[in-house]
């Protein structure tokens, strides 16, 4: 479990999470929400060690974040950021492959076990088939799963997804949340996701947790954040709720 | 009128750099001459009175000819800048000076009635055949302004390889040309300025081109959406610029960084429109130079003096260009290094087995096959033992300086994730040898251990402060190269000091320079074999990283590699083996560069397949450099880092060219 105490962060001239506390539970998929600018990316970050934190700490399983070892870390928290790098000249197996160094390290040997570890990845994410094409060379979608498929073979309990959606296509972004809370429930992973578009985040998240303008706005079950007065307090633009047509989580709209 | 259209911003900090400059040069008259004699000595000096005839035929001229050649340099930056839309185009940058520079050393050598009745003409060719060539090569980027720089620094290097080259094997003949070459003003009667004052008038058609240019400043289609036919205006521009700075090189040598900092600091100080910036570049690159030289003088005195100016710009220049690029950004796409088309992947055991095999033949020749005072000839048996007490350690060296540079050249890729950055480029090979020059001239018994030592430092301070300078930038190409150009810069300006001077140690240096194995002995070939495994085993060992880091800082962290611990590490190893490397084969060799970028292109992709291939092919091209360097023009001796860099640097062109 994550637990947050009075966490916060700033840049020069600005704060951009004023101190939050907040707790974060392993074995969910727990969803990120909130307008531009509302400090999803930033808490995601601090909480995957790639910012530390102005003030407050951050503890992971009752141990601060700052004490643990890099590679220790790297073999709980997987952190897949916003923008893809170029793999270049890379195929999808030797990327893959990346994801075992928290547990080789940087002299250990690749082994049996390293290789199974990657080959599970390819599986879970449906990436087998093209395993040995170059990375660069797919598209939006199958990429996307390429690298989810790193984060698995990384084999953490957590995964923190920054926008894992945001460059992908209505179809691709119901396959790879699919896959991704498929994931979730098959091996217990704790899974923190930011999102951009809430009725996504609704249908595929257990939980929710809203940010505005730095500050903890709510949280609670997609069923409980989803009225027009909440989503209205999240985005500053009035909005409405509509059943789904065939049950479900219900929609949101902009009036 | 016109003033009240211009923009008047700049014109404070101008009347104070005039004051101080007039100051200046009233003081340092004043040691020569009593005030009262002053207008004497200008308007109409005595015979017999040397000291105005001094200022008169040497003080005066010189002051002259700084102000023509500053305002020149700098407009013809400007107009440059304005017709490329580039922001660090200058005569210097994109290599018209090193061709002129060229030029004028090949007339010297095998044309010399030509320097008589012609040398403008000289330099406008070569410098025109260096720009052609740097369009050449950013034609297929639609001259982005990064293609261009980027081959500007190729063929300003290359053809500075092909100078060293000469002067290798024409020392006594291109001597003075070095004076020369460094940017020297030093005057003794009018006749440079009567050369260089009429030749400047075509400057005024400027004034005709004011409106062109301001609309080639758009984008290509809005300015033709004008209805203005882009491609003349930008020819006569160009054609305009090259001839200026033609004659200025032609009549005083290169001297950099006036053209690139005097329209810049026009436009920090509030010159926006380009109208301003073509009347105020002027003015101000007139007084920069004049300034410079005025406190060259101070150091000196005016009469002959061997601190050359160009050279006193460039240690002015350079760390004013750091300074200015802080968050320049050029428009034009970062090379990436796969360029969407596939690689081949080759089974890298079987490639790398072929490699080594030819490295073992290439040895073989080497150590066995040369051309003798009876021809060519395989040697053998005793006469063979006695040739390898000569050849081995050249040999062993060779291979030693090819695989360190190559390693450091895959490492400092890496870790920059950029396909262009190696020791070269980026100045970190300058860098060291910049450290190696400090030592030598501070410490005249230093040991070679010293000198390996004070290059290390060289090397290591060159690439934190790289490193440090465009982090911010996650070290975007242009920062990376243009830090590399202005350390380039500095080298070359301390070098060409010493050279100017005629210091003993300048000989021995420019030797070094050109990267001979010459005095390779026993103990260090077999220093540099020990360095290399030792380096090269613990480059093989940490391949994870080099895997990982060009994946982006994220990534490496989320991979739970330390970030600084990892950068750190890599930073260290590759300044040291450059540092090595550089201390026997000397600066320019582009194998950083080359070897890398081969092992790549021949389907080595993964960092460990990567590293070995880049060993073997580096020893490889070394190597086989420094056979042809002492057989080619036997008795002459090629030094193997000049021929490589002779080698390399065609291909990187076509590479280039072809991205």
């Amino acid at each position: 479990m994550f637990e947050l105490q009075s966490v916060s962060f700033s840049v020069p001239g600005r704060t951009l999470l004023h101190p939050l506390d907040l707790k974060i539970p392993h074995g969910r998929m727990v969803g990120l929400i909130g307008h531009n600018g509302s400090g999803k990316s930033t808490l995601i970050k601090l909480l995957a060690r790639q910012q530390l934190p102005a003030s407050g700490q951050i503890s992971l399983d009752d141990k601060p974040l700052s004490t643990w070892q890099n590679r220790e870390f790297a073999r709980h928290v997987a952190y897949l950021p916003q923008q893809l790098p170029p793999a270049d000249n890379l195929t999808v197996r030797e990327l893959v492959g990346f994801g075992r160094y928290p547990w080789h390290g940087a002299l250990g040997r690749f082994g049996d076990q390293d290789r199974q570890q990657v080959q599970r990845a390819l599986e879970l994410t449906h990436t087998l088939d093209f395993a040995e094409r170059l990375v660069d060379h797919l598209s939006g979608g199958e990429r996307q799963r390429v690298w989810l498929a790193m984060l698995l073979a990384q084999n953490s309990r957590y995964l923190l997804l920054d926008e894992p959606t945001s460059a992908l296509d209505i179809a691709h972004q119901v396959e790879v949340l699919a896959l991704v809370k498929d994931l979730s429930a098959q091996l217990g992973l704790g899974v923190l996701v930011v999102l951009h578009d809430v009725n996504m985040a609704a249908r595929y998240c257990d939980h929710l947790i809203a940010l505005h303008q730095g500050r903890l706005l709510a949280q609670g079950s997609p069923a409980e954040l989803m009225c027009s007065e909440t989503l209205e307090d999240i985005y500053g633009i009035a909005m409405g709720v509509l059943p789904h047509p065939q049950g479900g989580s219900p929609i949101s709209f902009v009036y | 009128m016109i003033l009240h259209v211009i923009n008047r911003r700049p014109a404070p900090l101008l009347i104070m750099l005039l004051i101080g400059a007039i100051a200046l040069a009233a003081s340092n008259l004043a040691t020569h001459l009593p005030v009262d004699l002053w207008w004497q000595a200008i308007s109409a000096p005595q015979d017999e009175q040397l000291d105005q005839l001094l200022v008169h035929y040497s003080w005066l001229p010189r002051m002259t000819m700084a102000w023509l050649c500053g305002a020149t340099l700098a407009l013809t930056g400007c107009v440059l800048q304005q017709a490329l839309r580039n922001p660090l185009a200058e005569p210097a940058t994109l290599g018209i000076a090193s061709g002129a520079q060229l030029a004028l050393s090949m007339a010297t050598l095998w044309a010399p009635w030509l320097l008589v009745n012609g040398r403008e003409w000289l330099a406008l060719a070569g410098g025109g055949v260096a720009l052609l060539l740097v369009f050449a090569l950013a034609w297929r980027k639609a001259f982005s302004p990064l293609a261009l720089i980027l081959g500007g620094i190729l063929v300003s290097l290359y053809f500075g390889a092909v100078n060293a080259g000469l002067m290798i094997l024409h020392g006594q003949e291109l001597g003075p040309l070095f004076i020369w070459g460094a940017g020297s003003l030093v005057q003794q009667d009018w006749q440079q300025v009567q050369f260089l004052l009429p030749r400047l008038l075509p400057a005024l058609g400027i004034l005709l081109l004011i409106r062109p240019l301001t609309l080639l400043g758009l984008e290509d289609s809005g300015a033709r959406a004008l209805g203005l036919s882009l491609n003349r205006s930008r020819l006569i521009a160009l054609l305009l610029a090259l001839w200026l700075s033609g004659c200025v090189v032609a009549s005083v040598g290169m001297i950099g960084f006036i053209g690139l900092t005097a329209p810049s600091l026009c436009s920090m100080l509030g010159a926006r429109r380009l109208r301003d910036r073509l009347l105020w570049s002027p003015l101000l690159g007139a007084l920069l130079l004049w300034l410079t030289d005025l406190l060259v003088q101070r150091l000196e005195g005016f009469d002959g003096g061997f601190l050359p100016t160009g050279a006193a710009t460039a240690l002015v220049g350079a760390p004013l260009l750091i300074w200015l690029v802080q968050g320049l950004r050029l428009r034009g796409e970062a090379p990436r290094s796969s360029d969407n088309s596939t690689l081949p992947r080759h089974s890298s055991r079987t490639l790398l087995l072929g490699l080594a095999l030819l490295l073992a033949a290439t040895v073989l020749v080497a150590l066995a096959f040369g051309a003798g005072p009876h021809g060519w000839t395989w040697s053998q048996g005793a006469m063979l033992d006695e040739l390898l007490a000569w050849r081995a350690p050249r040999v062993l060296a060779a291979i030693g300086c090819g695989a360190l540079l190559a390693l450091a050249g895959c490492l400092i890729q890496r870790l920059t994730g950029n396909p262009l950055a190696s020791p070269e480029l980026l100045g970190i090979s300058s860098g060291a040898a910049m450290g190696m020059l400090l030592a030598l001239i501070l410490l005249p018994a230093a040991s070679n251990g010293a000198l390996i030592g004070a290059s290390t430092l060289g090397a290591v301070i060159t690439f934190a402060a790289l490193l440090a300078l465009s982090r911010r930038d996650n070290f975007s190409p242009t920062q990376l190269l243009l830090v590399g150009i202005a350390v380039g810069a500095l080298f070359d300006a301390l070098l060409q000091i010493l050279l100017a001077n005629g210091d003993s140690r300048a000989q021995q240096m420019l030797n070094w320079m050109a990267g001979s194995t010459y005095r390779a002995n026993e103990q260090t070939s077999w220093l540099l074999g020990v360095t290399l495994m030792l380096f090269g085993g613990l480059c093989l060992m940490l391949h994870r990283w080099l895997d990982i880091l060009p994946l982006g800082e994220a990534a490496t962290r989320g991979f739970g590699v330390s970030l600084r611990g990892s950068r750190l590490a890599l930073l260290g190893l590759s300044a040291l083996m450059t540092a090595c490397a550089t201390v026997v084969i000397g600066p320019l060799s582009f194998i950083g560069l080359l070897a890398p970028h081969l092992t790549r292109m021949l389907g080595l992709v993964r960092a460990r397949a990567q590293l070995a291939g880049a060993i073997l092919l580096g020893a490889l091209v070394m190597v086989a450099a420094d056979w042809l360097g002492r057989n080619v023009l036997y008795p002459y001796q090629m030094p193997a880092g000049l021929l490589a860099a002779l080698i390399a640097g065609p291909y990187l062109m076509m590479q280039l060219w072809r991205r």
